[in-house]
């Protein structure tokens, strides 16, 4: 009797497992059709770092304070800096990341006090060229020029506060010891 | 309305007209005939090729909840025949020490062959190339002919996972053959005929007078020992990828390996035509009202019915072992094909 059973059991499982291919047959295909179709990436996503522009003047946020540049574990950031005498404004002359030793870990992000270098959810940016993955500052710029960010710093104001009220209540923020100048 | 053996008879008589205004003797005839014939059925056959493999990715890729080759026309329609213009440029390699001649001639034997057993399938009302006494004879001593293929293969690759798989298919095929004759005995028990032509015609248009019915049991055994006849999953030993790397076919490239490619499906094709001339009452509409639908659109539903069964196994089931593969042959399958074959004995002579 056990053969006979084994192989009516036999039968009925076959016919289960067709039965469970047959039900997912018709149902949608749950991959996306890549070129064509994207997943939405999560706003804190970490792909190709870009540099921000001000949304109002189309000028970079940063203010070659090199921050980033300590900050990056792998040393992918170069910056030189200059200085605008009009405005009295420090601004990065050349501002490089070498994506090819990029390691995507956010570091220079969370350095920046000024909004201005950001990972972004982009991630298509293979090339044939292992040299066109150093990006200079008007490729960075370019690609920021669409990622809508939320400024952490308020824009500084355009008249220097009445010496009177900060001084008097914050001294040290308007004069630092040197000591800690130095640091 | 649409049937097509009017345009046979057409053809026949413009060429019978010619040859005889011109005064052609009668073989000059009937060889231009055969070479229409036998050139209608490779045409349609390897549209039926290129169709089946896009139609086994839709299938897999469906069954496993994804799309398939999308990017080549609609739904990637064209797809198999981008894969064969690709193939088509590769280069032929031959393996050092191969025996060449055996590794030259083993995809011609397959891929011919398959072709060959499509002279005596009814395709419609009139559309069987040469209804020959023995047809299902013929098809069985015929198919059988893919082992020697298969054996060339494993034999002229000069390589041991070749030469593996081909010894496996070998012993597969040969113990597949005996159910498998066996469950067909009892159609041919009930007919009373060898010939592909009759059995349709002894069926007729009504789906409760077809074999299927009486033959369920044989009909069974006949799918599942031609899904093991045609080395696809669950039988698939002899192209076992995780033992074999890719079976018989593993030294093969560009058109050499796509003539085998291409051979597999049409035989896949074949059993599904071979199945319903025999049990599914071949180009016959299941009830007599339905025959407004032309009798070759019955033959071919029918048959990629069959098809699209052996498709759905194939993404369902896991890979048998050598030894439980054979036992089923011989344990299972064989007892049953004798129980039914002895019942179809019984019945006949009864009624």
């Amino acid at each position: 009797m056990g053969y006979f059973r084994s192989f009516f059991s036999g039968i009925y499982n076959l016919l289960l497992g067709l039965q469970t291919t047959a039900k997912y047959l018709p149902e949608r295909a749950v991959t996306l059709q890549y070129p064509k179709e994207k997943w939405p990436m999560p706003e804190r996503s970490r792909g190709v770092v870009v540099l921000l522009s001000d949304p109002e003047t189309g000028e970079l946020n940063c203010t070659a304070c090199l921050l980033c540049q300590k900050a990056c574990p792998v040393a992918a950031i170069t910056i030189t800096q200059a200085k605008d005498p009009a405005a009295n404004k420090r601004y990065p002359k050349t501002f490089e990341i070498d994506n090819t030793i990029c390691c995507f870990c956010g570091l220079c992000e969370e350095a920046c006090n000024f909004d201005a270098i950001k990972l972004t959810g982009k991630y298509e940016f293979a090339t044939f060229d292992k040299k066109s993955l150093i990006y200079d500052k008007e490729k960075l710029q370019e690609l920021g020029r669409d990622v809508k960010y939320e400024r952490k710093r308020k824009a500084p104001p355009k008249k220097p506060v009445a010496k009177t009220e900060t001084g008097a209540e914050n001294p040290a923020k308007d004069n630092p010891p040197k000591g800690e100048e130095k640091l | 309305m649409f049937e097509l053996s009017g345009l046979v008879q057409w053809i026949y008589k413009i060429i019978a007209g010619i040859s005889t205004s011109l005064g052609l003797p009668e073989i000059i005839l009937d060889v231009i005939l055969i070479a229409l014939m036998a050139g209608a059925i490779i045409a349609f056959l390897m549209l039926m090729a290129l169709f089946l493999i896009w139609w086994e990715r839709k299938v897999a890729a469906h069954i496993q909840d994804r799309l398939g080759p999308m990017m080549t026309g609609w739904h990637g329609w064209a797809q198999t025949i981008a894969d064969a213009l690709k193939l088509l440029q590769k280069e032929d390699i031959v393996v050092a020490n191969a025996d060449r001649k055996v590794h030259y001639w083993a995809p011609v034997v397959a891929f011919s062959i398959c072709f060959a057993v499509y002279a005596v399938i009814p395709f419609g009302k009139g559309l069987i190339a040469a209804d020959v006494n023995i047809g299902i004879l013929y098809i069985l001593a015929i198919t059988t002919f893919t082992t020697i293929s298969l054996l060339m293969a494993g034999w002229g690759s000069n390589n041991k996972y070749a030469l593996l798989g081909g010894m496996r298919s070998a012993s597969q095929i040969i113990s597949y053959e005996v159910p498998l004759t066996l469950s067909i005995l009892g159609v041919v028990l009930m007919a009373g005929t060898l010939s592909m032509g009759k059995f349709v015609e002894l069926q007729g248009p009504y789906f409760w007078k077809w074999y299927i019915w009486p033959q369920f049991l044989g009909f069974c055994i006949y799918v599942v020992a031609s899904t093991a006849e045609l080395n696809r999953t669950p039988f698939d030993i002899p192209e076992a990828e995780q033992e074999l790397v890719a079976g018989f076919n593993i030294e093969y490239s560009g058109m050499k390996f796509a003539m085998f490619f291409l051979a597999e499906f049409l035989n896949m094709f074949t059993v599904g035509a071979v199945t319903t001339t025999l049990f599914l009452g071949g180009w016959n509409p299941p009830f007599p009202a339905l025959a407004f639908v032309p009798s070759w659109a019955w033959f071919l539903g029918k048959s990629l019915f069959i098809v699209f069964v052996i498709m759905w196994f194939k993404w369902t089931y896991p890979r048998l072992r050598v030894d439980h593969l054979l036992g089923f042959a011989w344990k299972v399958l064989l007892p049953l094909a004798f129980l039914n074959l002895i019942l179809t004995a019984v019945g006949v002579t009864i009624f």
